[in-house]
């Protein structure tokens, strides 16, 4: 019954459950001083003894000291959120800029002239760019919604299996995590390679014929995909085994003793309550799945064909490659955009749930 | 029927454990083997004779010693800004009475996710144009940029959960305010810290795509570009490959190894508490 988190849940608990950051939801601001006037004794500034001076003194301090914390605080913030703002904000500004003008490449630099919405157009009749967009929708579709399945299986493995073994494999699962996602593709490149892979021969060995992993299409894909569910399962896994053992164990107890079996105690009171947890997982999944570069780019090069190929992939060769700035800043700015309405729409849903939950219970 | 079921999770775990682990044990005993046996088909099982030779080819004859103090030096710098930044606006952000504190944690949130591509020309032009283009402080200052965001919400959730009376007392005692933060609540935040260090440290270290686009030269590539660029379109070396994305892993695999229980809790300070 006490609210001691159990052994493996971060001691980073606070007392915040972090849905206070929805907007207009804000924290209470925070008064560093407590209503009670502290004891004054160890202050070298406090003011006089006459009781009655001193309490009108004391709130007319308060308000200051609270316009000098808030001041304190931007203080402490700006420098942090200038790097942010300069580093990331300021060029994405530029990148929808650029996507937007005539980039005219000479010898010494270029140039940005005249609004335009060619690139867009551009964009949208070409066949690559449409393939690129499904690719990579359907991609992080398949490859998030294997990892959620897979990831709540193994923690719910994990669960059950306590003890010292569940602490060597989480750090069993870790190990992908931590890993460069360059060297796993180089591994995995290895692993399904036409003439030596040990996956090709194993192939050979189980259907009588080797499987070119790469070589094909679909293949193709559905090895990419492989690839990226064996390094990122693991991250869905320890977080959904985390929201497990937050459960309060009295609801559990409750089911169990209301006479629900196994299965409907999962699907009935432990899914449910998982919801932010996996919300979570999945938003940070789709975001980065979006995104995926590294693995295309050194296990296929976006082939065959262009069979692999997603949008930060298309979007890197038509700048670097191509050295079409104006088209490529389209493709960049066209996916951030629809990662930021797709965030956006996410933590939507989450929020309106998260608020269902809390008044339900 | 306790003892089956026990014996049915141990099955699990174990099918599980090995998935996991097969590809890593398929790139140490790889790197281990000699240039004929690494091309075999079909390949062995273990090395019929282990030898060093792609070791000495990484980093002896080939660059990737050069890489690794790159990536060292680049991560480690950036995560000690990264934290000195983060933990001033951190604690500013979970204790201090600023107005717009929500709108700003859900706007870095969003940062943190970005994808990286919508930055990769901007700042390869902007970084031309200073001239920072293979340079370590351009890498360091995109890194630190793009790991603030996620350290300040770890640090943030870290010292909402710290209790106040101590600072108060600082506060009372009319300590400074950097003196306050610096000696009085640092060290209380010590585990939180660590956890945001080692969440930058992996970030910087596996970074690909930025570091592809600013640092080609081969001075100052990273151990990531070093790793992806290696060979030629015909021939990829991947005993040299593999020997130095062994040495690559092997320090993060110790940290994460070593520090499990900071790392799960990043994770879920950023997720399940996010």
């Amino acid at each position: 019954m006490s609210d001691e988190p159990p052994e493996e849940v971060p001691s980073a608990a606070g007392e915040d459950d972090g849905h206070t950051v929805a907007p207009g939801r804000a924290r209470r601001p925070l008064a560093p001083i407590h209503d009670e006037p502290p004891p004054p004794v160890t202050s070298p500034h406090r003011p006089g003894d006459e009781p009655g001076r001193g309490r009108r003194h004391l709130t007319s301090q308060r308000s200051v000291l609270e316009r000098r914390f808030a001041r304190l605080g931007w203080a402490f913030t700006w420098p942090a959120l200038l790097i942010v703002l300069a580093v990331t904000l300021f060029p994405i500004a530029f990148s929808v800029a650029m996507s937007l003008s005539n980039v005219t490449v000479s010898a010494d630099g270029f140039r940005l002239s005249g609004l335009t919405s060619d690139h867009y157009t551009l964009l949208l009749r070409s066949e690559r760019w449409r393939h690129a967009l499904l690719f990579t929708i359907l991609y992080t579709i398949g490859t998030v919604l294997t990892e959620l399945i897979l990831g709540t299986l193994i923690a719910l493995v994990l669960e059950r299996l306590g003890g010292a073994g569940r602490g060597w494999m989480m750090a069993l699962l870790l190990l992908p995590w931590a890993m460069i996602t360059v060297v796993s593709a180089q591994l995995w490149a290895y692993m399904y390679n036409g003439v030596y892979g040990i996956l090709t021969s194993m192939s050979d060995s189980v259907a009588g014929e080797p499987v070119q992993f790469l070589g094909t299409r679909m293949p193709a894909i559905l090895s990419m995909a492989v690839a990226d569910i064996w390094k990122t399962t693991p991250f869905v896994a320890i977080i959904v085994l985390a929201g497990l053992m937050m459960l309060p164990r009295d609801v559990i107890e409750a089911a169990k003793v209301d006479g629900a079996d196994a299965w409907t105690a999962f699907w009935r009171v432990r899914l449910p309550l998982l919801r932010p947890a996996l919300v979570i997982a999945v938003l940070f999944r789709i975001l980065q799945a979006f995104g995926i570069f590294d693995l295309p780019f050194v296990l296929t090069g976006g082939g065959p064909g262009d069979a692999t190929e997603s949008l930060a992939l298309l979007g890197w060769q038509v700048m670097f490659t191509n050295l079409d700035f104006g088209p490529g800043a389209a493709v960049a700015a066209s996916t951030a955009a629809l990662v930021l309405c797709g965030c956006l729409l996410f933590m939507r849903v989450f929020k309106a749930r998260v608020g269902e939950e809390e008044t339900g219970t | 029927m306790n003892r089956i079921r026990l014996t049915w999770t141990h099955a699990a775990a174990l099918v599980i454990a090995a998935f996991v682990a097969a590809p890593l044990y398929w790139m140490a005993v790889s790197s281990l083997k000699g240039v004929d046996e690494i091309g075999a088909n079909p390949p062995t099982l273990w090395p019929e004779k282990i030898t060093f030779d792609n070791y000495k080819q990484a980093f002896v004859d080939n660059n990737f010693g050069t890489y690794l103090l790159n990536s060292v030096l680049v991560s480690v710098v950036a995560t000690a800004i990264v934290l000195s930044l983060s933990a001033f606006a951190g604690y500013a952000l979970a204790r201090l009475p600023l107005r717009g504190k929500a709108p700003i944690m859900v706007a870095l949130l969003m940062i943190s996710l970005f994808p990286t591509i919508a930055l990769a020309a901007p700042l390869f032009l902007l970084m031309r144009d200073i001239g920072w283009l293979n340079s370590y402080q351009g890498l360091i200052l995109v890194y630190t940029a793009l790991n603030v965001p996620f350290a300040v919400w770890i640090l943030r959730n870290f010292f909402l959960g710290i209790p106040k009376e101590m600072e108060e007392v600082a506060w009372v005692d009319g300590a400074s305010p950097v003196r306050t933060v610096w000696s009085v609540i640092l060290p209380q935040a010590r585990p939180g810290m660590f956890t945001a260090a080692i969440f930058t440290f992996t970030a910087c270290w596996t970074e690909f795509l930025i570091g592809l686009t600013l640092n080609t030269a081969d001075r100052f590539r990273t151990m990531p570009v070093g790793l992806a660029l290696f060979g030629s379109q015909f021939t990829i070396p991947y005993g040299t490959i593999f020997a130095a994305a062994m040495v690559s892993v092997l320090p993060i695999a110790l940290l994460v190894l070593v520090f499990r229980r900071a790392v799960v809790s990043g994770l879920t300070a950023g997720a399940v508490k996010g």
